[in-house]
């Protein structure tokens, strides 16, 4: 109907009177319809329907036939939406001129429609337009009158792509078929009628089919975590069954149920409905519950060992996925215990030790040997390729990022990492005075944190960026505000005051620049200085590789060590791969790292995994949910406002996780049986079955499904 | 005046807008609607476009829409609505209630079978069946005609001679949902053309009253030719509109009756709506084969304008042709037609029923039947579909 409407309109333009109309039953979504338009050069009298059309326009092959062509003058173009050239068609129709064009791919091309349904009346009309030789400058406003313009493109495609059939060989169009008379039963006779089976299957351009679609959560997960999975199986299963998912891509679930910036959450289709679903304090719910780690060790033919170098969440990885595979890694690490910066660095109020303990210990009881408190040296790391089949370098980002500004030689100003590591690992440090934190991530947060249990009158944490662009996790920054964190946001540290030991930062503010490689505006440092008076100074401003620790003639490309140009079974895993900076993402990259390795091991190929769909927020029916605003954690057992012991008390139970939406994956929770207009779909074991003889393609189950977890395909 | 390319339902809807902007300065406009097809796509471009001091009440059920239409017009707004077929069946109590009420309320029917069985395609019956109730009915050909129909309802309905509503009609599909050149005044025109409604018996908050109490056989004799003689002052009152309409928008107004290649026509054809130009094309066929044939269409319903059409088709042979049947009598338009004095007994043909495209060949078979006969019998049965 709206290609025949485009079709007038754009007569119209050209001074033409026209008549347009429909012929309608009481058809929905999916039927086959006809529809006319009338051209002449006064107005249109004739109301009759068009029984002697001079072109034909056909939007869905099948419905190409002798019925349908009947009363077409010779000569006459038959416009077909169909992939095939029209020399495929033109033998079934000599009297005719084929013209085809892909109508549906053009449109789909052009994301026209619903997500169900391609819709290709406004694409096709530009093809028509192309063959009646109408100028565009008329189609393109018949569309801005009927309020087409967005479709304007996908027609001029149209336009471009239709081909055009050879000229018609016969002259004469062949007499249209007599029409059947409809036999009619007297309505006092119905019960000797059957009703007449019309396999509506036939009308199908689209079918639907029940799909799994990757959730914008397990999408975002720097671990690869199946979150949608294990959140759902909390909903539906337990947490041991949830556990057992989380299992199979971490072994650090308490620890990322506290420490995660949770990019899941971020991504989370329920955030715009009343926000997101609490995953990271699920995953630290199941982690509480039960065990995440796998208790038996894999079997492999062939076990390798591997050393690992660095016992920080991406050496505690790789180390779980070699164990969990059977395999034999070692992990080496300098510290006297594991953890990385999870021990050293990540503040116990914040991650008790006594869950992260646990859970190394689970890892390690899986069958890793471990040599704990002494640092490799340069020639040690060289020589390990020679006692183990592979190496993982996961030493993460050990060299902290300086600031070479004057006064930076005054005591008093100290890397946060060396104060956090003092605090954390030995233990009671103090902090004296009013301190300044340089910096806006997490260690810059778990300073000032720390500091105010240290012992400090007063902590200010000073920012380049505004706090809306703080790479630290939102709550946390929110918990240093109600500690009484003060914050100076857009200020950037330009020197240091002082006599032999540090008084004051000298921060310049900084105006929001063009946007630079992060999407974020770039700070610009202005010429307005302010010193802020200070007794320490803790640098929290990011660190990075240290490569002074690779051995002599090493070098580091895409991963892997190679010496005189030829890789070595040697690999880097972790921050000190990707520099991501995250604990989840850590994870991810050991696993993948120790596959990795073991697949060059093996002589396979490395697995390069195919990128997914993930389901796109238009995709969510939110009006099939109800509003369920996040469950509250549990209030703190301390009422002290600056808590020593952990302060977060997590969720209650497991209940958060009936917020999910399932995002891609079916729950059968029956919209699409409910929705059908045909009841034709039906329960069958654990999903649906779609009759397809009657199925007519109209796509409302999956415009409906509440969670993206069906779609249309040819 | 700009033209628009437009449907038979968005004419109605655009023409009802440019009525109701008109009384702004008025007490405004009011309209309760509920969509059926045909109508739909008339309601929901009504919802749509912006009225000032204007509300459009979307209810549960056509009886409450017309309901809605009934309280603002007595509040003194200008109404309008639409339906169609069973919908103005369920809507039909509210409808004499109107009649009866003597509001001027203009509503676009869309012409539809009833049902069941369900049948969605053009028909007259469902219109024809609210004859009774002190409505104006108008039943129009094409796009342009539905706009201008609706413009003239409302200075019909609202004169103060006449204050009954008015019913205009177009067929369903062929006509609601066609789309052609139309078209539409200016809002000043339409200004000029339809004054601020004063309703006479509109509802005063400090006069409190109720209204359709119980009215006694004395009072309600009175009230019944109060009301037949209003709307029998329609057709005098119709000149005057068609004056007014041509001097405000500069068109004619289409006529209460409206002949076709009748001066020397022996046999003639009378149908209502959209068959007319089918009827037009089969009048002209006949004569390019020597048939004096002509054409009358009715487009005033009620009041019925017998006296017109006494002098149009005064000695002439008449066949009338009806989209839609009393059953047991036969097709209403023939029905009524055959008490008009002074003409020949009429041939009533019955077609196009359930929406049947009635084509030239059918009307031909028609009219070469109509002249071969030597009297009027029982009603024919033309099968179409």
């Amino acid at each position: 109907m709206t290609g025949a409407k485009i079709i007038a309109a754009t007569f119209a333009r050209l001074g033409r009177h026209v008549q347009t109309f429909g012929d309608y039953a009481a058809e929905r979504a999916g039927a086959p319809v006809r529809a006319y338009t009338r051209v002449g050069d006064a107005p249109i009298e004739n109301r009759n329907k068009v029984y002697r059309p001079d072109h034909l326009v056909i939007l869905d092959a099948a419905l190409l036939d002798e019925e349908a062509t009947a009363g077409l003058a010779a000569g006459g173009f038959i416009l077909v939406n169909t992939p095939q050239p029209p020399e495929a068609l033109a033998h079934r129709f000599p009297a005719f001129r084929l013209a085809t064009v892909d109508a549906t791919a053009i449109a789909r091309s052009h994301d026209i429609g619903t997500r169900a349904v391609v819709i290709v009346n406004t694409t096709i009309a530009g093809a028509f337009a192309r063959l009646l030789d109408l100028p565009l400058a008329a189609l393109t406003a018949a569309y801005g009158d009927l309020g087409f313009s967005r479709d304007l493109p996908s027609a001029r495609a149209a336009h471009e792509a239709v081909a055009l059939g050879p000229a018609p060989v016969d002259s004469a169009a062949p007499a249209p078929p007599p029409r059947p008379r409809m036999s009619v039963l007297s309505l006092l006779a119905h019960r000797e009628g059957r009703p007449t089976g019309t396999r509506t299957g036939s009308w199908r351009t689209q079918t639907p089919r029940y799909v799994t679609v990757t959730a914008p959560c397990s999408g975002a997960c720097p671990a690869g975590n199946d979150v949608v999975g294990f959140v759902q199986a909390v909903a539906t299963a337990g947490e041991e069954a949830a556990a057992e998912i989380l299992g199979r891509t971490t072994p650090l679930s308490a620890v990322c149920g506290r420490v995660c910036p949770a990019p899941c959450m971020g991504s989370c289709s329920r955030a715009a409905l009343d926000g997101a679903v609490d995953v990271r304090g699920l995953e630290r719910h199941v982690a509480s519950r039960a065990s995440v780690a796998v208790r038996e060790r894999g079997a492999t033919p062939t076990p390798r060992r591997i050393a690992i170098v660095g016992g920080g969440p991406a050496g505690l990885s790789a180390a779980y996925e070699l164990a969990k595979s059977g395999h034999a890694p070692t992990l080496f690490d300098a510290e006297g215990a594991l953890g990385g910066v999870l021990h050293t660095g990540i503040p116990a109020f914040r991650l008790p030790r006594a869950p992260l303990a646990r859970e190394i210990a689970d890892v390690v009881a899986l069958g890793v040997t471990t040599r704990l408190g002494k640092a490799l040296s340069r020639r040690e790391i060289g020589e390990l390729p020679r006692a183990f089949d592979a190496v993982i370098l996961a030493l993460g980002l050990q060299k902290p990022r300086d600031l070479p500004v004057s006064g930076r030689e005054l005591s008093g100003i100290e890397q946060g990492l060396a104060f956090l590591h003092r605090r954390n690992v030995e233990g009671g440090a103090r902090i004296a005075g009013r301190v300044v934190v340089l910096g806006g991530g997490n260690t810059a947060i778990d300073c000032a944190r720390s500091a105010l249990r240290a012992g400090a009158s007063g902590v200010t944490l000073a920012y380049r960026r505004s706090r809306a662009e703080m790479p630290a996790i939102a709550d946390e920054v929110e918990a240093a505000e109600r500690e009484g964190v003060a914050f100076a946001f857009l200020r950037a540290p330009v020197a240091f005051s002082g006599n032999g030991r540090v008084a004051g930062v000298v921060l310049a503010e900084v105006e929001p620049g063009p946007l630079d490689a992060s999407g974020r505006p770039s700070p610009v440092t202005t010429d307005r200085r302010a010193t802020l008076a200070c007794d320490a100074v803790l640098l929290a401003l990011g660190q990075s590789a240290d490569d002074s620790v690779l051995p002599e003639g090493w070098t580091m490309r895409d991963g892997r060590v190679h010496a005189a140009g030829a890789p070595l079974p040697v690999f880097a895993a972790g921050d000190l791969a990707t520099g991501e900076g995250t604990v989840a993402a850590a994870i991810g990259d050991g696993r993948r790292c120790a596959r990795r390795a073991i697949a060059v091991l093996e002589g396979r190929e490395e697995e390069a995994a195919p990128p997914e769909r993930t389901v796109k927020p238009s995709e969510i029916r939110f009006h099939h949910f109800d509003r369920r605003p996040p469950t509250p954690h549990v209030p703190p057992a301390s009422a002290a406002a600056i808590a020593l012991a952990e302060e977060d008390a997590g969720l209650p139970d497991g209940s958060e996780a009936a917020r999910c939406l399932s995002c891609g994956r079916c729950t059968r929770c029956d919209t699409c049986l409910v929705y059908c207009p045909d009841g034709v779909i039906a329960r069958d074991g654990a999903g649906y079955v779609i009759d397809l003889d009657y199925c007519k393609g109209c796509g409302l189950c999956a415009a409906e499904c509440p969670r993206g977890a069906m779609e249309m395909g040819a | 005046m700009s033209e628009e390319l437009v449907s038979g339902n968005h004419a109605a809807a655009l023409a009802a807008t440019l009525a109701a902007r008109a009384n702004r300065g008025g007490r405004g406009f009011g309209s309760g609607v509920y969509p059926i097809t045909p109508q739909t796509e008339c309601v929901e471009l009504l919802c749509r476009l912006p009225i000032e001091k204007g509300h459009v009440v979307r209810v549960e059920s056509e009886h409450s829409a017309m309901a809605v239409c009934m309280g603002f017009s007595f509040a003194g707004a200008r109404t309008f609505t639409a339906s169609s077929s069973n919908g103005l069946a369920y809507m039909a109590e509210n409808v004499f209630s109107a009649g009866l009420y003597r509001l001027p309320i203009v509503m676009m029917a869309v012409n539809r079978t009833l049902g069941p069985p369900w049948n969605i395609w053009a028909e007259h019956g469902d219109t024809l069946m609210l004859r009774d109730a002190g409505w104006i009915q108008l039943y129009c050909e094409d796009n342009q005609e539905v706009a201008d129909t609706i413009l003239a309802a409302y200075r019909l309905a609202e004169d103060r001679r006449i204050l009954l509503p008015a019913l205009v009609c177009q067929d369903a599909f062929f006509l609601s949902h066609a789309m052609a050149r139309t078209s539409l005044p200016e809002q000043a025109a339409v200004d000029a053309f339809l004054p601020p409604l004063d309703l006479p018996h509109r509802l005063l908050p400090d006069v409190p009253r109720t209204i359709g109490g119980l009215d006694w056989p004395r009072e309600n004799e009175v009230h019944r030719r109060e009301l037949h003689e209003a709307l029998a002052r329609v057709e005098e009152v119709y000149g005057e509109v068609q004056a007014a309409f041509a001097k405000s928008f500069g068109r004619a107004l289409a006529d209460p009756i409206v002949p076709y290649r009748l001066d020397d026509a022996e046999i003639v054809l009378v149908s209502m709506g959209t068959t007319a130009a089918t009827v037009r094309a089969a009048v002209d066929e006949a004569r390019s084969r020597g048939i004096r044939a002509g054409a009358l269409r009715v487009r005033l319903f009620r009041p019925f304008p017998e006296r017109r059409l006494a002098a149009a088709l005064a000695g002439r042979k008449i066949g009338v042709l009806d989209r839609d049947l009393c059953p047991g009598l036969g097709g209403i338009l023939w029905a009524e037609l055959r008490g008009v004095p002074g003409i020949s007994p009429a041939q009533g043909y019955v077609a196009g029923l359930g929406g049947g495209d009635i084509r030239p060949e059918h009307v031909a078979g028609i009219l070469d039947d109509l002249r071969a006969r030597s009297k009027a019998t029982e009603p024919v049965f033309v099968e179409v579909g």
